[in-house]
Order: C-alpha cells, then sequence, then structure tokens
C-alpha cells in the first residue's frame, strides 16, 4: 500500500491541473482581498467577518466544484493514456489500488480547499490588519471540518471518476451534480417525509453548517464530524467495489 | 518447478453473445518466445487482458508462475512486463518521469534501474522532453522500457512493434532476441507483421475467431511450411504431362497466374530442370521456395489455399 500511495503522490504532484488549481487558487487568495482593501477606504471589514462571509461562504463551492476538475485529470484520464492498465495489471490488489488513489486524491481536494481558507485569511490579515481574527477554536474547527468535508467530497468524486472513463465526461457530470443536487434533494426531502432525515444527515446539507459551528450543540458537532467520515468510506468501499469489479479497457 | 511459465485451461470469455476467447488451452515454455498470431479481432488482446488481470473470464481456468488465483496469482504480476493495446504512458512527463512513477508502483527499490532500462532502449538523452513531444517509436521504446522495470521473468507485448519504422522494429527484434537469450526473459508478442514473428519467435500459437487452432514450435513450423519448386515455362500443359510421365509425380498445383508449384523434388531440383530442359521446355523461372508464416497462416485459417 506504500508504494501505491507513493505512486499516486508523485503523480499528483505533477498534475498539471493540480498545480494550475493550487496557483489560481493561491493568486484568487491574494487579489481578492485586494479590491475589497482597494474599495474600503476607512471602512474595511474585520478579519473574522471576511473570514465567516466571504471566505467560508465562498468555500462550499469551492470544495464542491473546483475538485471535480482534478477528479477528471488526474483519476478518469488514467483511462485514456492507459496507464490504468499498467495499474491494475501491476501485481497490486485493486482495492489497495481505489484506496491509494482516493487517499491522494482526498489530500489534493483538501489541499485545494484549505487554500482560501489559510491563505485568504493571512492575506486579508494582512491588508486589513490583525486587530480582529476569527477565534482560533472557531477558526481552527472550521478549518478540520472543511478537510473532513473536502475528503468526503473527494470519496464521492472518486466514485463517480472511477465509473466514467473519460475526464471530459467526469467533469462535466461532477459539476453538474455538485451545481443542481441540493434543489432535487430538498424537493426530495420535502415530497418524501422518508428521505427527510437522510438528505438533512447528508454532506451535501452539512457543509453549509460549518460556518455555524460555534454555535451547534454536542449532538449536532458529533453528527457534523460523524457524517462526512461515514461518507467517505460508504462510498471508498462502493468506489472499490466496482473498481474491483470493473474491465479495463 | 514447472517448466512452464503460463499455462491456460479451456479459457473462455464471452462479452453479449460473441465468444472473444473461446475454450483456450494455451502453454509458454519458459525461456522462450511465443509468437501470438491472429487477426484483428480474434482474441488475442482479450486474452492476454485476462491473464493480466484486466479482465475476468467468463470460464476455465489458467497458471501464471503456477499460481492460479487469488492473492498469489494477483502477486506473480509483479513478476510481469507488460505492453498492452499500446505504451502506458504520462504525456506531461518526462521519460524519466514515466519510469520513476512505474517504479513506485511496482516498488522496485532504488533508481539506478532507470538510467540503465533508458540505455537498454537507446532514450538516455531525452532529458526533459515530455512524452507527449515525443515520436511513436519513442514512445514505443519508452513502453518496452517501462515493461523491463524491475528485470520481469515474463514479458507480455501486445502488438509492441506498431508505428516503428524499419530501423526501430529491427532494434526491438534484436533487443528483444538479446532479453531472451541474455537474460533468459520469456516473451509473448503479438503482432501482425508475421514476418518479424517469424524471425523471433521459438513458439506460435494462432488464434481464430477466439478459438486456439494451433500451437507449435519454429522447428514443426518450418517442417510444416512446405517446400516447392516454382516454375515458370514457355508451354504449361506440356511441362505438367512431362513431370507426370518423366518425374511421375502429380504433387503439383498450376497456379492462376501460369505457374506451377512443385511440391515433389525439392532436394533434387536439378533434376527437374533437366528434365524440363530435355522435354525442349524454355524455363523462364526456376526457383526453390518455402512458405512463409503468412502463407501458413492464411492457409491454416481458410484465407488463400481454396482461394
Amino acid at each position: 500500500m506504500g508504494n501505491l500511495i507513493k505512486t499516486e503522490w508523485y503523480k499528483l504532484k505533477k498534475d498539471r491541473s493540480f498545480r494550475f488549481l493550487t496557483l489560481m487558487l493561491l493568486a484568487l487568495s491574494v487579489l481578492f482581498p485586494l479590491i475589497e482593501f482597494d474599495n474600503g477606504g476607512p471602512n474595511l471589514p474585520l478579519v473574522k467577518d471576511y473570514y465567516l462571509e466571504s471566505i467560508l461562504a465562498t468555500h462550499n463551492n469551492i470544495v464542491k466544484l473546483i475538485p471535480s476538475i482534478l477528479a477528471g485529470f488526474y483519476i478518469s484520464a488514467e483511462y485514456a493514456m492507459g496507464t490504468m492498465k499498467s495499474i491494475a495489471s501491476s501485481g497490486n490488489n485493486r482495492i489497495k489500488i481505489y484506496f491509494a488513489k482516493l487517499i491522494v486524491f482526498s489530500i489534493g481536494t483538501v489541499i485545494i480547499s484549505l487554500i482560501l481558507p489559510i491563505f485568504m485569511t493571512g492575506t486579508s490579515a494582512i491588508y486589513f490588519g490583525f486587530e480582529e481574527l476569527p477565534a482560533w477554536s472557531f477558526y481552527f474547527g472550521t478549518i478540520g471540518l472543511i478537510v473532513l468535508y473536502g475528503a468526503a467530497f473527494a470519496s464521492i468524486m472518486a466514485f463517480f471518476s472511477i465509473i466514467f472513463t473519460d475526464s471530459g465526461k467526469t467533469i462535466g457530470f461532477l459539476l453538474m451534480f455538485f451545481i443542481f443536487i441540493d434543489w432535487p434533494l430538498q424537493v426530495l426531502a420535502a415530497k418524501v417525509p422518508i428521505f427527510e432525515p437522510v438528505v438533512n444527515h447528508s454532506v451535501f446539507k452539512l457543509i453549509y453548517d460549518i460556518s455555524i459551528v460555534s454555535s451547534l450543540g454536542g449532538s449536532e458537532l458529533f453528527k457534523l464530524v460523524l457524517v462526512p467520515i461515514v461518507t467517505f468510506f460508504v462510498f471508498g468501499i462502493l468506489g472499490s467495489f466496482i473498481y474491483l469489479r470493473k474491465e479495463i479497457k | 518447478m514447472s517448466d512452464y511459465i503460463l499455462k491456460t485451461n479451456q479459457l473462455s470469455k464471452k462479452y453479449k453473445n460473441k465468444m472473444a476467447v473461446d475454450k483456450v488451452s494455451m502453454s509458454i515454455k519458459s525461456g522462450s518466445i511465443y509468437g501470438f498470431i491472429g487477426q484483428n479481432g480474434a482474441g488475442k488482446s482479450t486474452l492476454i487482458r485476462l491473464i493480466t488481470g484486466l479482465a475476468y473470464p467468463t470460464d476455465g481456468t489458467f497458471e501464471l508462475f503456477e499460481k492460479k488465483s487469488g492473492q498469489e496469482l494477483i502477486a506473480t504480476r509483479k513478476r510481469i512486463g507488460t505492453i498492452i493495446e499500446g505504451p502506458a504512458l504520462y504525456p506531461q512527463m518526462t521519460a524519466v518521469e514515466n519510469l520513476e512513477a512505474h517504479r513506485l508502483l511496482k516498488g522496485i527499490p532504488g533508481k539506478e534501474g532507470i538510467i540503465k532500462t533508458l540505455e537498454i532502449v537507446n532514450l538516455q538523452d531525452t532529458g526533459r522532453i515530455k512524452v507527449k513531444n515525443f515520436s511513436l517509436g519513442m514512445k514505443q521504446r519508452l513502453g518496452l522500457a517501462i515493461a523491463l522495470l524491475g528485470d520481469p521473468e515474463f514479458l507480455i507485448l501486445d502488438e509492441p512493434i506498431n508505428g516503428l519504422d524499419p530501423m526501430g522494429v529491427v532494434e526491438i527484434r534484436e533487443l528483444l532476441k538479446k532479453l531472451n537469450h541474455e537474460y533468459g526473459i520469456t516473451i509473448l508478442i503479438s503482432s501482425h507483421i508475421l514476418s518479424e514473428l517469424h524471425l523471433l519467435a521459438t513458439h506460435y500459437g494462432i488464434i481464430h475467431n477466439g478459438e486456439l487452432i494451433e500451437q507449435l514450435s519454429a522447428k514443426e513450423l518450418n517442417e510444416k511450411c512446405q517446400l516447392y519448386i516454382h516454375i515458370k515455362v514457355d508451354d504449361l500443359n506440356k511441362a505438367t504431362a512431362v513431370i507426370e510421365t518423366q518425374l511421375a509425380t502429380r504433387a503439383f498445383e498450376v497456379m492462376p497466374d501460369g505457374t506451377l508449384k512443385l511440391f515433389a523434388f525439392t532436394d533434387t531440383p536439378g533434376k527437374v530442370s533437366k528434365i524440363l530442359t530435355d522435354a525442349g521446355l524454355i524455363i523462364e523461372e526456376f526457383m526453390p521456395m518455402g512458405e512463409d508464416l503468412e502463407t501458413y497462416f492464411s492457409h491454416l485459417i481458410g484465407g488463400v489455399k481454396n482461394g
């Protein structure tokens, strides 16, 4: 398993889409608060408000949409390049191969997801001042949750990426899926009562609670932590099962 | 220890209503170069995909290094190097980076093998050039380098000389011979360039419509490839009459282009030419010849001889 993770990490580091997306988000981290700084004059926002309203609010889309592009290029493209054949015939167990890919893809997704909360918070503090930073407990709590939700969404993305054997299809499907999934889930929860608890306990719904983590009670917090972990493993197991059975062309 | 690297037993693969591989029982001896011959869609690649674990058999079994199933069979694939339907390469990486990715995948310790392997395929000077800018021949050679990484005992090469220029074909042929003779690597090679296989293989398996219709050694093939004397004379009817009467044989075939194939007296062509000349015939062409692999293959699958 160690050599598989090393291989995947090596490939992630060399992946152009990963490098591009990371650089793009880093540039955004530097430039986006600058617009506020330029327009704000004497009424610059407080960093803690900026973190809550601009960074965490944007993060919901970043964690779902940007890694979808990486999933297409990093996972599905292996079929088109033929490298999936050499991986599957390398003498390694397919379940281990899948989990190595999932772990490293999750790390890539988490890195992408953390750029704005870390770097944009840093640059906004430089621009707006260090006086009113977010409370450390709140800040690290949200960072921890972003890591968990990033991994959970990565597991869902990896599941679909292994089904589709074409990066274009994967990216198109995942973007459409994550853009539009909230609305049908809300309708489903409203119309079919049996689905309501499922939808309310899904990562799709709970990701919006990250920004209110400081106001949540013990059981709510437990749910917020547990659901992405369960999602990661459920989709990981489903994905590995599909990959195990899949014939690679 | 068995003499065989690979043995299949009634191995079958069905896609919808079509048998892509139909009860194939083949065996590949350790140290051999096994030429796998068949038309497009005959089942060569499907069989290779079954052996390498990319697809699963519908029926039948196979043994690889005497391992039949489970984790042991999966692990034996570490002893194999493959090119399956073209080289598997990361286009954005350099040759060294591609080999490094595959070295990590196979869990091969140390990076020393990378340069050594690149030298074997003559790609050691590609430097920072990304694989997407390689020629087809360079990609094929890099694919071969990846297959050779980690000193495999068994190479499975599906159409490895596709797209190579004539010099590249010769280079790969000589390289494969060297790997087989000097390092004792067993090779399964499929190619539709039969003349190349004929120069390389020690054993052959011929597959048609998913069925293995013949398996034979190079020696057996050479014995089976009929020798004949190709004759062209000014009077074909007279020549056939002379052969029938004076040589007392009917072992000949009149070809549509007006030539004769004489399958007897192949060890005494001088006697034949003398009799024809003495009979007043003018000999325009006279050559002892033998069937090549291509002709043999065509006859076997019924495409030529009855045409």
